[in-house]
């Protein structure tokens, strides 16, 4: 084997997981029995040659540099699918997610952290930079093109702050932005079973990347605004699309 | 009161991840097993339940409901899942005479049992069924085919996919709600998972004096721990009421019997229809019928079950009614039910042995199901034969004997001293004779159990209580010189102290509980560095040292068990391991430990020791046979080499001590099987009768087995297993007399020419050569009726009785009689 092996024993460290076992003690990552259950229903099993099972045995086994160093992490999708089945009910997403919070923030994935930064500078909250208006056009535009071509469709109808819905419907940015006709598929069940809804002229957005690359404070103000712009609409239920 | 309201198996429906109850071939084991079944669904052909057709490869998914906190709660291990998946993947590849893949998803196989491992290999080596250590998150169907897909990540990270025709749920055992409200109403206490709670010291006692347990209730086992724990709870509530033993017994007023020398034969032939499991296939009246024209038949009849209770009373009156002198049955098979068919004669006065049986079921309409004409004309030329042979049946008749009520125990450990101590306590004489000059055996060496029970005040007690019991004596110091008789009468010979004084003692029954011992390491620097030890030297520094000096502490698994030169596994080492890591965490929680192992065998309620130890930081990596740790002593330390299973890379561990867990040894009893001829397997444990339905019996009667001797074990099923040892052994002993069976090899001295083949041929050494009288002698009391020597003998001087030549050579004659 060419690789240099793992240097174990010796006196005990101080290693990353000691640090998360502080923040997470209902989960304890060292009950792990490398069942590999985990590791068979991920959707991120073989990329970066990582799966979750070798990620958590990194962390067991104190190896806090290769860990920090791994792009893995930024592969999960935290599906839940591993929680859900591992016997020892081990929460990888969130391992992943405070070894996400461990990198500098300029050290985090472009891609992710632009997306996050923007929809801080809009109060549609969108990861495109979509305004209030634009987005309140696109959704009158595409109506009103289904509402002609589709006759059986002429009365369905796309509120926006529709005060006092019974729903409050966020969505993707995207779409409106790229693939405008993809918001009609939903109208149009919505419309079928007669919903009650809404969208809302602010905080529609349904993503939401601060979490994805572990930007708590701008994680959490986007799940405020969103909270916020449904309790002043008077909608009872959020309904989440992402 | 006995508690034994057993399992029921996990049901792994709310589990959607894998499909159960919405995919046809998708089934649990037990499902499975009805499917193996010649009484199941499909008749023992294996089929898939979606389109009966044969399976091509079968994946069996283990620890479903087991082992898992998180989807069902049931922390522990089921304890017989691995080895019944082994065994389902045998049979199903010999039922399916084409190709069958066969693979076994798992974490841990868990075949820790005696003779365990060997089948195991046998499965992997031999007959290629796959065990892959991956489990399986999901499972989907191919609606077309309704094949199974699976996906799984191996060992090295990998995904994988694979097809199955069917895949086999290994559920694990769980309590039924009744049995938990059956323990509330009796106020005895169940631990967290809903089994009996019980200590470790008194296995099948429930918190409530005088309610016993056993079996899956008790914690989960496989059916010889539930067998010899059944009998251990029998010995206990039997000591109870040892005082009342032999009050109130019913008593079978047998007829004299009839006395027919010189009578023609009067055979009746019963025909059975055994429901339809013969009737359906077989023409019964037509077979009825044409027994009744056979020569000297006087009667044939023919009924539903013949083994009912209605039907043995109508076989008496007909037998009175006709006047008849040899009964034949053709039904089933004589090992099942020919003894209860022998009492009906006796119960009208007619000599048991008059009796033969014709098994027109097993042997004909079970197997020629699909072809009933042929069925018919074999089962008249099985009535055929067994009517020539009553012909020439005799009245035979047993021995009796009385029975000297008092026990020897051989080996004074916990086993020994267990099976004495209960035996006395039912009111038998023994005799403990042990070797050493104290009492204790091997668990002089243990401190404490894995759930932290101090094992010296225990032993202590122990000892005290068996020393102070008036029934029974202590020899130590002592050794067996000398054995002889046969069971209710043995004589054995003891030399005892240091001028080797002989005295001779006579009993009815024997337990032998040798005991084992650690392995002595060979490998790994053992006994060259001092820092390597084993866990039974562990456990004594952790006593009397502690931990607090130790930084780094690396265990090694199966040293000296599963390999090339001992193939089982010991048992005991990998929660010895556990327990000591534990212990040292507990001492010094920075303290790391890591754990070498290749399967982690901490079956039943132990796996949740396992789990604290991984809780508390104790890291297991596992290892292949193949690819053992290096071991490299340096000045300041050990290091130790290994690859980690996970990272698949090589990982170099510097440690203060390297603790080897070294396997179990059984004891060397080469002179005293010698003296006493027990049989040993080839690792040296003494046999049991039959693994399952006699374990704790030898295959001699009046002999008995328990605790190492046997088979590695932990002190709590050595304790059962004693107790039960002490039970059979009163059962035995609680008659004062035994009929000796008529069935046993005569020899006609006259035309003995003295080869001395049967000698060497008897499997019990029976058979001898008086050189005094100079003729050859085998004694009716020892004698097994095997017939061996009967068939060796080159002069055929050797006849055994209801099995004489004539009585088998006549059968032939009568079916060739019939034309082929
Ligand atoms: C390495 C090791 C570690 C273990 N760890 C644990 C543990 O952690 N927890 C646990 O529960 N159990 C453990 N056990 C198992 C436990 O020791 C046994 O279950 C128990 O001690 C067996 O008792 P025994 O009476 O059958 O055998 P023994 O204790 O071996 O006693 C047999 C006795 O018979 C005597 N004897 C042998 N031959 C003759 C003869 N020919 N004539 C007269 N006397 C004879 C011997 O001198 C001995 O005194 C361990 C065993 C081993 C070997
Ligand atoms: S949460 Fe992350 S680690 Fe877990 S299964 Fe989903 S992608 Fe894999
Ligand atoms: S499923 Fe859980 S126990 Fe199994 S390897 Fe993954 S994290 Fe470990
Ligand atoms: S490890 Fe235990 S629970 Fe799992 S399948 Fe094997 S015996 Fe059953
Ligand atoms: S360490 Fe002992 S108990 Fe564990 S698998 Fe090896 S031989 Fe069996
Ligand atoms: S019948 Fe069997 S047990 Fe009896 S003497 Fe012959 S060989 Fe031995």
């Amino acid at each position: 084997m060419a690789e240099a092996a793992i240097k174990l024993g010796g006196k005990k460290k101080s290693i990353f997981m000691d640090k998360v076992k502080e923040i997470l003690p209902q989960g304890n990552l060292s009950l792990c029995l490398t069942c590999g259950l985990c590791s068979s229903g991920c959707p991120a099993t073989g990329l970066e040659s990582m799966d979750p099972r070798k990620f958590l045995r990194m962390v067991a086994l104190g190896m806090d540099d290769e860990i920090l160093a791994s792009d893995w992490p930024w592969c999960c999708t935290m599906c839940q699918r591993c929680v859900r089945v591992c016997p020892m009910q081990i929460d990888i997403p969130q391992l992943i997610f405070n070894i996400r919070k461990a990198r500098p923030r300029e050290d985090r994935p472009k891609g992710i952290r632009d997306s996050c930064d923007a929809a801080m500078k809009t109060e549609t909250l969108s990861a495109m930079g979509t305004s209030v208006e634009d987005f309140i056009f696109v959704v009158e535009d595409v109506l009103e093109e289904y509402q002609e071509s589709q006759p059986e469709f002429a009365d369905m109808q796309a509120p926006i702050d529709k005060k006092g819905a019974e729903f409050f419907l966020n969505q993707n940015s995207r779409e409106p932005v790229t693939e405008p006709d993809e918001m009609v598929p939903l109208w149009k069940i919505l419309h079928l079973a007669g919903a009650d809804w809404t969208y809302g002229s602010k905080a529609w957005t349904g993503e939401n990347y601060c979490l994805f690359i572990a930007d708590t404070d701008n994680w959490e103000k986007i799940t405020r605004a969103q909270a916020a712009m449904t309790t002043e609409l008077g909608c009872k239920t959020y309904l989440n699309t992402e | 009161m006995i508690l034994s309201p057993g399992t029921k198996p996990y049901d792994p429906s709310g589990l959607d991840n894998l499909g159960y109850g919405k995919y046809p071939n998708v089934v649990t084991s037990d499902g499975f097993e009805r499917i193996l079944s010649a009484g199941g669904p499909y008749f023992g052909h294996v089929m898939r339940p979606l389109d009966r057709e044969e399976p091509k490869s079968i994946a069996w998914l283990q620890c479903v409901g087991s082992r898992d906190t998180n989807t069902c709660g049931n922390g522990y291990c089921s304890s017989v899942c691995c080895m019944y998946a082994v065994k389902e993947a045998m049979i199903a590849k010999e039922h399916i005479h084409g190709d069958l893949d066969c693979v076994v998803f798992n974490m841990d196989m868990r075949t820790f049992g005696k003779d365990y491992e060997k089948y195991f290999l046998r499965a992997r080596d031999k007959e290629g069924v796959r065990f892959e250590k991956a489990r399986v998150h999901t499972i989907t169907e191919d609606t077309e085919t309704g094949d199974l897909n699976i996906k799984y990540a191996d060992e090295t990270g990998e995904m994988k996919e694979e097809t199955f025709s069917m895949v086999v749920l290994s559920v694990g055992m769980t309590i039924p709600d009744s049995a938990v409200e059956l323990a509330k109403k009796l106020g005895i206490d169940l631990n967290h998972y809903n089994f009996a709670k019980s200590d470790p010291f008194k296995p099948v006692e429930t918190s409530k004096s005088g309610i016993y347990t056993c079996g899956v209730f008790q914690g989960p086992k496989d059916i010889p721990g539930s067998v010899t724990e059944a009998s251990a709870a029998a010995c206990l509530a039997g000591a109870d009421l040892s005082e009342s033993r032999g009050i109130d017994t019913p008593v079978v007023e047998v007829p004299e019997q009839k006395d027919i020398a010189g009578d023609d034969p009067r055979i009746g032939v019963f025909v059975c229809n055994c429901g339809i499991n013969i009737g359906g296939v077989v023409d019964v009246p037509a077979v009825q019928e044409y027994a009744a024209t056979l020569p000297n038949v006087v009667f044939a009849d023919s009924n539903l079950f013949t083994c009912s209770q209605d039907t043995q009373e109508k076989i008496k009156e007909m037998i009175i009614d006709h006047n008849l002198n040899r009964v034949v049955v053709a039904s089933c098979s004589p090992k099942t039910h020919e003894a209860m068919f022998m009492e009906t004669l006796e119960a009208c006065g007619l000599n048991r042995y008059l009796f033969e049986m014709a098994n027109i079921r097993n042997q004909n309409s079970w197997i020629h199901s699909k072809t009933p004409e042929i069925a018919t004309k074999k089962a008249k030329d099985l009535v055929r034969m067994a009517v020539a042979r009553s012909t020439t049946l005799k009245p035979l008749n047993e021995k009796v004997i009385t029975v000297n009520q008092s026990a020897l125990v051989i080996g004074g450990g916990i086993a020994g001293m267990n099976s004495a101590l209960n035996l006395g306590k039912q009111g038998f004489e023994v005799v403990l004779v042990e070797k050493d000059d104290v009492l204790g055996g091997m668990s002089l060496n243990l401190h404490h159990t894995i759930e932290g029970n101090a094992v010296r005040p225990y032993i202590e007690q122990l000892i005290e209580e068996v020393n102070a019991h008036e029934k029974v004596e202590v020899l130590t110091g002592a050794k067996v010189s000398a054995f002889g008789g046969y069971k209710g009468n043995f004589t054995t010979e003891v030399i005892t102290g240091q001028d080797g004084e002989k005295r001779s003692i006579d009993h009815g029954a024997i337990v032998v509980a040798t005991g084992a011992k650690e392995y002595k390491p060979t490998e790994y620097l053992y006994g060259e560095d001092d820092r390597v030890v084993t866990q039974v030297e562990l456990g004594n520094i952790l006593e009397e040292k502690g931990a607090a000096d130790l930084d780094t502490v690396v265990m090694i698994q199966c040293v000296g068990s599963r390999n090339d030169e001992m193939q089982e596994c010991s048992r005991i080492c990998c929660q010895n391991a556990v327990k000591n890591a534990l212990h040292i965490k507990k001492l010094n929680p920075d303290a790391q430990v890591f754990v070498l192992y290749r399967d982690i065998r901490t079956y039943g309620l132990m796996e949740d020791f396992y789990k604290e130890a991984r809780e508390l930081g104790v890291i297991f990596m596992r290892f292949d046979k193949d690819a053992p740790p290096e071991v490299a002593a340096g000045k300041d330390g050990l290091s130790i080499s290994v690859k980690d299973h996970i990272m698949q890379q090589n990982v170099s561990i510097e440690a203060d001590m390297l603790v080897l867990s070294a396997g179990m040894r059984a004891e060397n009893t080469d002179e005293l099987s010698g003296v006493m001829k027990l049989n040993r397997n080839p690792e040296g444990y003494f046999m049991e009768a039959h693994v399952k339905l006699r374990p704790v019996d030898m295959p001699g009667e009046g002999i008995f087995l328990c605790g190492t001797a046997h088979a590695p074990k932990l002190i709590s099923e050595t304790i059962s297993q004693a107790q039960a040892a002490a039970s059979r052994a009163t059962t035995f002993l609680a008659n004062s007399e035994i009929k000796l069976s008529a069935i046993t090899a005569k020899v006609d001295v006259d035309h003995c020419v003295k080869c001395l083949t049967c000698v060497r041929s008897c499997p019990f050494q029976v058979p001898t050569f008086n050189t005094e009288e100079k003729v050859l002698e085998i004694d009716e009391a020892m004698c097994h009726g095997c017939g061996v020597c009967a068939c060796v003998c080159p002069r055929q001087t050797i006849q055994l009785s209801f099995y004489e030549d004539d009585q088998l050579s006549c059968k032939i004659d009568a079916l060739m009689a019939g034309g082929i």
